[in-house]
């Protein structure tokens, strides 16, 4: 039984790893999402590409954040939430009774909108997901340390005061430790929603200057509400609209020739 | 203009009703004032009437002393002297035993009669190691006199081996009595002294145990089931119903809570060997008592922790509980510890609970598993008495006033920290 | 960078799924525990409260109609008397008498504190409240009988009447008002600063003065959480134990109409001459604890019925 887990467990670990730029990361099928009476996500499919960035785009209260949620099942905290249809990592779909949320959570790390380190050193912050696993051995939490803080390029600013509170760094800073924080526990996928809305313009350029070295290694979707951001640093974009996917294609194409009007019509800004 | 505006001056005879409005308003102003100093009044009149009645009677001696006084036979344990130095801050005519590490002076009693008085006892002294002698609960027990107690005769045993008695019975005073002991004893036998009674060792001891006793079982129940309320349940009826059951309590009187205690737990501590009203009782009772109060704070403070904190720990793999023990918990800290110090304020407050839970009478040397009064029962307790005791009672006052008001600051203090914290 | 996902050990998962799932059942329990307590309470108190009046009490059985219209309590008869009507009739008196003193005292210090009184003075009247709140009611029975029943004496004398020591129905009433005014304070207090801020500009605007929109618009307002105070207070007064003890006297007949006279309280009742703990004498109690219990869970429904009907217009 243990063996037969075990094997399980590197075997989907496997499978994911092994696609390469331009495989499909997450496949979703007819998506229904319910508030109670309310329908927020609409016969929703997309297929993800991994080792790509995807932008959400579309005016607030159009689903995109709820749609990012559901690919990490971060929805299970709402109460009433409903949601029907499939969403398949590799040839698991995520939404299955037998999924192992948690370790889900693990393979598919979240960064949100607002920076939120928790209020202990920088160090605990970014082991914190190891140690949730049982992972405690003192080196191996070293190197992840700083293997995790150089790829969010924040190890050279932070590297001589880890035991610092995170709380006390900059919005920006908190919101790379946040990146590395998820990073440490060496995902497949990144969800970002909105990461840089909170941020001045020289925190959101770091943070999108690192997205674009992230995406060698991870799958990133990316909620934002800002075009130029997810004309910058995005491969595909899926305008979203009234709980329904309008548009979804490579970004170049979506940004110069939208096929609907309403896409037009936001990209253009004139409503949002 | 000016003709619209002389109409309505005259329809209101503007300035007649102006001076009516500013004198009723004046009336109705000044009522509210004097609500208002009728408070001041009166917390000031109660601060008042417990220092003026009890402060004399407030003294160390009050606190650590027993409260049941008497006559007392005791042996000891060990009997051999020592070499002992005197302390530096014994009074001119105070007189030291270097064998038996004890000083002692002579004094009279309120009834003018000569007594000898304990002034100070060596740690180490063969006199600290008494035990009862006479028959009755307190044979063999340990019984020390006490600072300020009245040695009345200490038996030793000479170089011939016979027993001799010094002290008042045998006509010495506090020299005389010193001096023999420390030239002719070889070891002490026995001593016979009186203690003065009316301390509150025993409630002391009692309310601490009293105290540890609640939290070790209220801290974490109420937590959890805070926990439970405002991590864990949905929004459900079973919550709203779980929520609505909880606040009930509330309101329940709490000599009700006496009586629950007598007749639901008061069997689960037979098991302890119980067999009258117990502090084990009482503390089981006051959880009961406490368990509204302790859930709403834990509660409070947990609202305070921000949810995407939450949603940070459970986006990186960790479980619930886990989210709950290592961030939200700690981040609560400050609203736990008030709830604590705000059920060790009502503890000591309490009375009718306790009165039907731990009993009235007085004990010395409390056991988890006997009778006991707190504090707030003692003073019910020598109230209740053919003659009260204002002076005893009032001096208890003043501490549980004390003990309470410092401990609601302090709660104050925690909680307006505590909600600057997230506020920046 | 070495592979941390494979040093996370299955069996780890599980193990931590385990404790999860052990947690979440201790929380849960918890909860449900403390909401039993009051099922509890009224299970084992109203069960050996009901026990003399059955049956199988045996030969002690008391008749439940005597019981509840008795004017009589005589436990040192033989056989002995156990009536509770009077003391039930007592008990209402002294706690209306008492909010009939505190409740606009308490009002108009809620309106004086929020509304009227300059800032620093705010602060130090709210502590005033809050301290008179704190006192253990131990220490206000230990005040009342050594300084109001002193008072009330004295006040007896100049109508020509004497007092049992100042234990009288007067020194119930007084101790009473004073323990439930911070209770009717806070309350008030609380609901007074809710208070739509529009609502106050509009009378101002229409040229009420400060004072007027505070009597009429401000009170009026506020009036649903003001009334629950009252009855909150009411509540307190019907259970406070220990301090009406004290100084209630406990008369064995009834009802006490003359506030110089003795009275006998439900809760002093209860605490009254309390020495074996089995025995008639003792469940007899648990009969007035229901009593006591029904009373209050009438107040905590009067509470609901005015939150819900009178209402009023403020901010939460």
């Amino acid at each position: 039984m243990a063996n037969e887990e075990a094997k399980s467990v590197t075997d989907t670990d496997r499978t994911v790893d092994q696609l390469s730029s331009g495989g499909v990361m997450f496949r979703v099928q007819d998506l229904d999402l319910y508030y109670g009476n309310f329908q927020a996500l609409k016969k929703i499919n997309i297929e993800i590409p991994a080792r790509k960035v995807t932008a959400f785009i579309g005016p607030s209260g159009c689903g995109k954040s709820t749609l990012l949620r559901c690919f990490n099942r971060m929805n299970d905290l709402i109460d009433d939430v409903r949601i029907e249809g499939k969403i398949l990592l590799g040839d698991r779909d995520i939404k299955d009774a037998n999924m192992d949320v948690v370790r889900l959570r693990t393979e598919v790390g979240m960064v949100f909108q607002s920076p939120n380190p928790f209020p202990m050193s920088i160090y605990d912050n970014v082991t914190y997901g190891l140690r949730c696993q049982g992972i405690k051995d003192k080196a191996l939490l070293d190197e992840v340390v700083e293997s995790s803080l150089k790829k969010a390029a924040l190890w050279n600013e932070v590297k001589d005061d880890l035991g610092k509170n995170a709380v006390k760094l900059s919005g920006g800073q908190q919101q790379r430790l946040c990146i590395a924080r998820a990073i440490a526990l060496q995902p497949t996928v990144i969800l970002m929603d909105e990461p840089t809305s909170a941020l001045d313009p020289v925190a959101t350029g770091k943070i999108e200057d690192l997205m674009e070295t992230l995406k060698e290694d991870y799958t990133i979707i990316i909620v934002t509400h800002s075009m130029n951001q997810a004309a910058r640093i995005s491969d595909k974009t899926a305008f979203f609209y009234l709980g329904d996917l309008i548009e979804y294609g490579d970004t170049d194409r979506v940004f110069s020739k939208p096929a609907d009007p309403r896409t037009e019509a936001y990209i253009t800004g004139r409503f949002g | 203009m000016t003709n619209d505006r002389r109409t309505l001056d005259a329809l209101t005879n503007k300035r007649g009703m102006n001076n009516q409005r500013r004198l009723a308003d004046g009336i109705k102003d000044f009522i509210t004032y004097l609500s208002t100093s009728l408070s001041v009044l009166v917390l000031g009149a109660v601060f008042v009437f417990v220092l003026t009645r009890g402060w004399q009677t407030l003294s160390w001696d009050m606190i650590t002393g027993d409260f049941w006084g008497g006559n007392f036979k005791v042996n000891f344990t060990e009997t051999l002297p020592g070499t002992f130095t005197a302390p530096g801050s014994l009074p001119q005519d105070a007189y030291f035993s270097e064998k038996y590490g004890f000083a002692v002076r002579d004094d009279k009693n309120h009834e003018k009669k000569d007594i000898m008085v304990l002034l100070y006892l060596d740690p180490e002294s063969p006199l600290k190691t008494s035990v009862g002698a006479t028959a009755g609960p307190t044979l063999d027990q340990p019984l020390s006199a006490g600072i300020g107690a009245e040695i009345r005769k200490i038996t030793y045993v000479n170089d011939d081996g016979a027993k001799k008695s010094a002290g008042l019975l045998g006509k010495q005073n506090a020299e005389q009595m010193v001096f023999t002991l420390d030239t002719q004893s070889v070891s002490v036998d026995s001593m016979d002294f009186q203690s003065s009674g009316g301390g509150i060792r025993g409630s002391l001891a009692a309310t601490l145990m009293l105290i540890g006793i609640t939290l070790v079982i209220a801290l974490p129940i109420g937590v959890f089931a805070a926990i439970y309320l405002h991590e864990i349940a949905g929004k459900g009826k079973i919550t709203k119903m779980i929520r609505a059951a909880i606040e009930m309590l509330n309101g329940v009187p709490s000599i009700i809570f006496g009586l629950m205690g007598m007749t639901v737990f008061f069997p689960l501590t037979r098991l302890f060997g119980a067999t009258t009203p117990n502090i084990l009782l009482g503390g089981i009772t006051m959880t009961v008592v406490l368990l509204p109060v302790i859930i709403r704070q834990t509660e409070e403070a947990l609202i305070t922790v921000p949810d995407k904190l939450r949603m940070g720990s459970l986006s990186l793999g960790a479980t619930k509980t886990q989210t709950i023990f290592k961030v939200v918990l700690p981040n609560a800290l400050p609203g736990i510890l008030s709830a604590g110090l705000l059920s060790i304020s009502r503890i000591i407050g309490e009375s009718a609970a306790l009165i039907y839970t731990m009993g009235t009478f007085v004990v010395d040397r409390p056991q988890l598993n006997g009778r006991a009064t707190t504090l707030a029962v003692q003073i019910w307790s020598v109230m209740s008495g053919e003659q009260p005791n204002f002076e005893l009672a009032s001096a208890i006052s003043i501490l549980i006033l004390l003990m309470v008001l410092v401990l609601n600051v302090s709660v104050k203090m925690i909680t307006a920290s505590l909600n600057k914290k997230w506020k920046e | 960078m070495s592979n941390v996902r494979d040093r996370i050990k299955p069996g780890a998962i599980k193990r931590r799924q385990v404790v999860d799932s052990i947690f979440k059942a201790l929380f849960t329990a918890a909860g449900v525990l403390s909401a039993l307590m009051i099922i509890i309470i009224f299970v084992f108190v109203g069960w050996k409260g009901v026990a003399p009046f059955l049956p199988v009490y045996g030969g002690e059985q008391q008749s439940i109609w005597s019981f509840i219209s008795g004017m009589t309590w005589r436990p040192d008869q033989n056989p002995a008397l156990y009536g509770v009507l009077f003391i039930v009739i007592n008990t209402l008196i002294s706690a209306f008498l008492a909010a009939l003193v505190s409740f606009p005292v308490s009002v108009l210090t809620a309106l004086f504190i929020v509304k009227i009184a300059p800032r620093p003075l705010r602060a130090f009247f709210t502590t005033v409240v809050e301290m008179l709140a704190a006192v253990p009611s131990v220490v206000y029975g230990v005040f009342a009988s050594g300084q109001i029943t002193k008072i009330v004496d004295t006040v007896a004398g100049w109508f020509g009447k004497t007092t049992f020591g100042g234990n009288s129905l007067l020194t119930v009433s007084i101790l009473l008002a004073i323990m439930i005014f911070p209770t009717i304070t806070v309350m008030s207090i609380t609901s007074i600063s809710a208070v739509d801020r529009n609502l106050e500009l509009g009378s101002l605007a229409l040229g009420a003065s400060r004072t007027q929109t505070n009597f009429k618009v401000v009170l009026s307002a506020a009036k649903s959480g003001i009334f629950a105070g009252l009855v909150l207070g009411l509540g307190r007064a019907f259970g406070e134990a220990t301090a009406v003890s004290m100084v209630a006297g406990n008369a064995m007949t009834g009802p006490t109409w003359n506030l110089f006279d003795i009275t006998r309280t439900l809760t002093s009742t209860m605490l009254s001459g309390l020495k074996e703990t089995t025995g008639l004498d003792y469940d007899i109690r648990f009969s007035v604890g229901i009593i006591l219990m029904i009373i209050v869970l009438l107040t905590n429904l009067a509470i609901q019925y005015i939150k819900r009907k009178i209402g009023g217009v403020t901010n939460d």
